[in-house]
């Protein structure tokens, strides 16, 4: 009996984006959630750089801009057009990452725990949804995917949850994650 | 933003496009001029209208596409190595017009009828594609904003200089050359703009290094032993 290969255009139903927008679909918002995930942990190392926690988080950041490099030959590579959205990331990525660093280092450990959590999800989707024929994608995200778990129990074990009003944080944080996987997709 | 494949072969619809070139001077992008060249090639009238069944629309695109693989097979086929990219771009754009100069009539007629409103997206698309071939060949592969920004610089200059080259009647296509080079060279110019505004702006207060510095203030001692920041 041979083993039947699982493509990933057999998970699309009638009334999906076709395969080939949903692969440039993938890699655009991964590609721009790496570049925010860079300039995140670039404001917070604006604030916090020489605090306690500066070297967890440079060695955070350092990950984030494997990821980015591997995005950009991505990019390249299939042609995708990146977001247009990338000067808002830019400057929102910073922004937030520096806001979050100011009103303390375990809000910022709670934007870092809130993010990685929303990122874990949209990779463990995009992972569900890519076939045998993009094992080599499949298998780059599932690898980050775990990375970025990791940046999550960091962020808990540097006390994230006892951030100042950590519900809250959390909850506004998550909503603008979802939203700007959301517009990166498309624009 | 691929192109559809609907198993027709590309190479049956090059040859039908080639084989209709001829006679859109006379019949337009139209579907007598489809059936004539299908007729000219032994090719079945059914065949052809069903490599094309959205009539001009889809033989217009074709058409582009046609012009766009043309030039980029002859990218690869010149010696870029040595060349900068303002003169592997000019290249680019000047293979693409010489695959074009047997064709100016399909070529006006083709422009005349994207200028339409309800076809100027398509045109739009086609010239994004057109631009997005030429940086790619000629080895670009930015992943950041510059990404947009070159593809619409360099739009301007494809639009305006094939416009160009359909009223030109100079020996060897001279004056599109002159013509190109110099709106490259408008081109560069807004990047030396770009670099002076930049340094300008490294020289204004920054709002973020103020806010550092409240920073700074809060983690007292600490950030004062460690010196000055990254980012």
């Amino acid at each position: 009996m041979t083993v039947r290969k699982r493509l990933t255009e057999h998970g699309i139903l009638p009334g999906d984006i076709p395969t080939g927008q949903m692969l440039e679909r993938i890699v655009r918002v991964d590609h721009a959630g790496e570049y925010g995930a860079v300039r995140i942990y670039k404001g917070q190392l604006s604030v916090l750089g020489n605090s306690p926690v500066g070297d967890t988080i440079r060695e955070m950041a350092e990950q984030e801009r494997e990821h980015l490099e591997t995005f950009d030959n991505l990019i390249a590579e299939r042609r995708v057009r990146p977001t247009a959205l990338m000067p808002v990331w830019h400057v929102a990525g910073y922004a937030l990452g520096a806001a979050t660093a100011m009103m303390g280092e375990r809000a910022a450990m709670a934007c870092t725990a809130a993010i990685e959590e929303v990122i874990d999800d949209h990779y463990a989707q995009q992972a569900a949804l890519l076939g045998d024929d993009e094992a080599e994608l499949r298998d780059t995200i599932e690898k980050f995917r775990e990375d970025e778990l990791e940046h999550r129990d960091t962020a808990l074990e540097h006390d994230a949850e006892l951030a100042p009003g950590y519900e809250i944080l959390s909850t506004a944080i998550k909503k603008g994650s979802r939203l700007a996987i959301w517009l990166s997709q498309r624009v | 933003m691929t192109d559809v494949d609907d198993g027709i072969d590309t190479a049956l619809r090059d040859r039908l496009i080639v084989a209709t070139l001829a006679h859109t001077p006379f019949d337009g992008w139209s579907q007598a001029a489809l059936r004539a060249g299908a007729r000219d090639i032994d090719i079945a009238e059914d065949v052809a209208q069903a490599a094309f069944p959205h009539g001009t629309r889809d033989m217009i695109r074709h058409f582009s596409r046609w012009a766009d693989r043309c030039m980029v097979a002859g990218l690869e086929a010149a010696d870029l190595e040595d060349m900068r990219i303002r003169e592997r771009v000019a290249i680019a754009v000047e293979l693409r017009l010489e695959a074009l100069e047997p064709h100016k009539e399909a070529v006006r007629r083709g422009l005349s009828w994207l200028a339409m409103p309800q076809n100027a997206v398509l045109g739009a698309r086609l010239l994004y594609r057109t631009v997005d071939d030429i940086w790619y060949a000629v080895g670009d592969r930015s992943a950041d904003f510059s990404f947009y920004t070159k593809r619409g610089l360099l739009a301007g200059v494809v639009g305006s200089t094939t416009l160009f080259w359909l009223d030109d009647d100079s020996e060897g296509g001279t004056e599109t050359s002159d013509f190109l080079d110099r709106r490259i060279a408008d081109v560069m110019r807004i990047s030396s703009v770009r670099r002076r505004t930049e340094d300008l702006k490294m020289k204004t207060p920054n709002p973020l290094r103020i806010l550092r510095d409240v920073a700074r203030k809060r983690y007292g001692g600490q950030a004062l032993r460690g010196g000055s920041h990254s980012g």
